[in-house]
């Protein structure tokens, strides 16, 4: 099973100054660019700031090859959506859609890359925390964001198997053939995981 | 050691094929108290539900099941602490993308301090020579390394009893006797299914399942011995007629 097509950059230790940087204001970046995304109407300004993210990444050490292991696996999607949006509504807009895309996923892989897991998770839980009194469970979310990293890879792995195995088949123009063994192997990860969970006392509420 | 006892014990579920319900287990009585308990039988025997009752994954239908005193039903959270349980397929268990992390998410609930659980984690990876793994994306450890790195997980937290499904179905020769070595020098009372039969031979006490049932218990010798002589009268009613 592969598990390389990662859409965020795993943890890189260093101490650069965006590893240093306060664990709220880089979820603030990764929700400002999120909000900026659909607020910036030209495509000059969507490069700027792509550019500066960009540039933050590589000065934390990550290096141009994690950069490009966040957005490679986007990259067919992003053609697709690109070439679309240039036949219906031009070069300009495509051009701006297609980096407000990259410019959510390299914040979001900036944050991933900078922070180790057990950090983001205990941001979730203090950030949780005021939601307690309505009846959440802080560590439960925590543990979602958490799943939802390591799903990540897995299932772009199983992608990249079950089109391997399509191939072999001579079934590569079978979109069911893709689809159908993909969903059925995610559905079977996510039991197998909770499974899993379960096995550990994980996800429970708290005694 | 830890008992753990099975008393008229029948996991029956429902199936699409027929009326009645598909009987996994059929009545098990067990008081296991040996350090190790090796489970073999054929694949669909029911040793998968057998090991899944002890840590209240799966819920009796009939019978009980306790674990030192605890029912795996009405406590299954005090089992669930002090049962671990290490799965066949380790990438289905380890939830977290390192290692270090995944060995840290086990301990999220009882060490709240970060700098503490991070201490505890490093010390768990250490006891298993793992601790230069710690950082390494579970993607790019080998079968073996995984398997140990699921096996730190379970066992950060020390448990009393660890249960372990096939644990060595996936490795090669090298990783399971390095995973068969590890788990001779744990304190943990280890109760595991395994094809092995070598491992099984290993064990204190071995429990040979057939059709949901246990058709030998006894020293692993004649355990394994019991094993062959049934998969082999199976072989002679299945073998196909000469042309």
């Amino acid at each position: 099973m592969r598990g390389h097509g990662f859409l965020l950059a795993n943890y890189v230790p260093g101490n650069s100054l965006v590893h240093r940087a306060p664990l709220g204001l880089k979820f603030l970046l990764v929700f400002g660019c999120g909000l900026a995304s659909f607020i910036i109407q030209d495509w000059s300004i969507s490069t700027a700031v792509l550019a500066v993210l960009c540039g933050l990444f590589l000065v934390t050490g990550a290096g141009l090859k994690r950069l490009w292991g966040a957005v490679r696996p986007l990259a067919a999607v992003l053609l697709v959506i690109g070439l679309f949006q240039w036949w219906q509504l031009g070069a300009p807009t495509a051009a701006r859609i297609v980096l407000n895309i990259l410019i959510c996923v390299v914040a979001a892989s900036l944050l991933t890359a900078t922070t180790p897991v057990q950090k983001l998770l205990d941001g979730v839980v203090k950030a949780a925390t005021p939601f307690k009194r309505f009846g959440a469970d802080p560590e439960r979310f925590a543990l979602t964001i958490g799943i939802m990293l390591r799903s990540i890879p897995y299932i772009a792995g199983t992608f990249a198997d079950v089109r391997d195995s399509a191939r072999a088949r001579g079934l590569e123009r079978n979109p069911r053939a893709l689809i159908l063994p993909v969903f059925i192997t995610s559905v079977a990860f996510a039991r197998q995981t909770g499974e899993a969970l379960a096995a550990r006392g994980l996800g429970e509420a708290e005694d | 050691m830890p008992a753990v006892t099975f008393d008229q014990v029948t996991v029956a579920v429902e199936t699409d094929n027929s009326p009645d319900p598909k009987v996994l287990l059929d009545a098990v009585n067990l008081r296991l108290t040996e350090r190790r308990v090796g489970v073999i039988g054929a694949n669909g025997s029911g040793k998968s539900t057998l090991l899944r009752l002890v840590n209240g994954l799966i819920q009796p239908t009939r019978g009980t099941v306790e674990v030192d005193g605890d029912n795996t039903v009405s406590a299954v959270r005090r089992v669930r602490r002090n049962v671990g349980f290490v799965f066949t397929d380790p990438l289905s268990q380890l939830v977290m993308p390192t290692g270090r992390e995944d060995v840290e998410l086990s301990l999220r609930r009882s060490v709240k301090n970060g700098t503490e659980r991070r201490n505890q984690a490093d010390a768990a990876l250490q006891r298993l020579g793992l601790l230069h793994l710690a950082d390494q994306s579970i993607y790019e450890l080998s079968g073996g390394e995984r398997q140990l790195m699921a096996l730190a997980a379970v066992l950060a937290v020390n448990p009393k009893v660890l249960v372990l499904d096939e644990p060595s179905t996936l490795l090669d020769l090298r990783n399971r006797e390095l995973l068969r070595r590890t788990l001779a020098g744990l304190d943990q009372q280890i109760i595991m299914s395994t094809h092995d039969l070598d491992l099984a031979l290993e064990m204190d006490r071995v429990l040979v399942i057939e059709n949901g049932q246990v058709a030998f218990d006894g020293a692993p010798a004649d355990a394994v011995a019991a094993y062959r002589t049934l998969c082999l009268d199976g072989l002679h009613t299945t073998e196909p007629s000469p042309r």
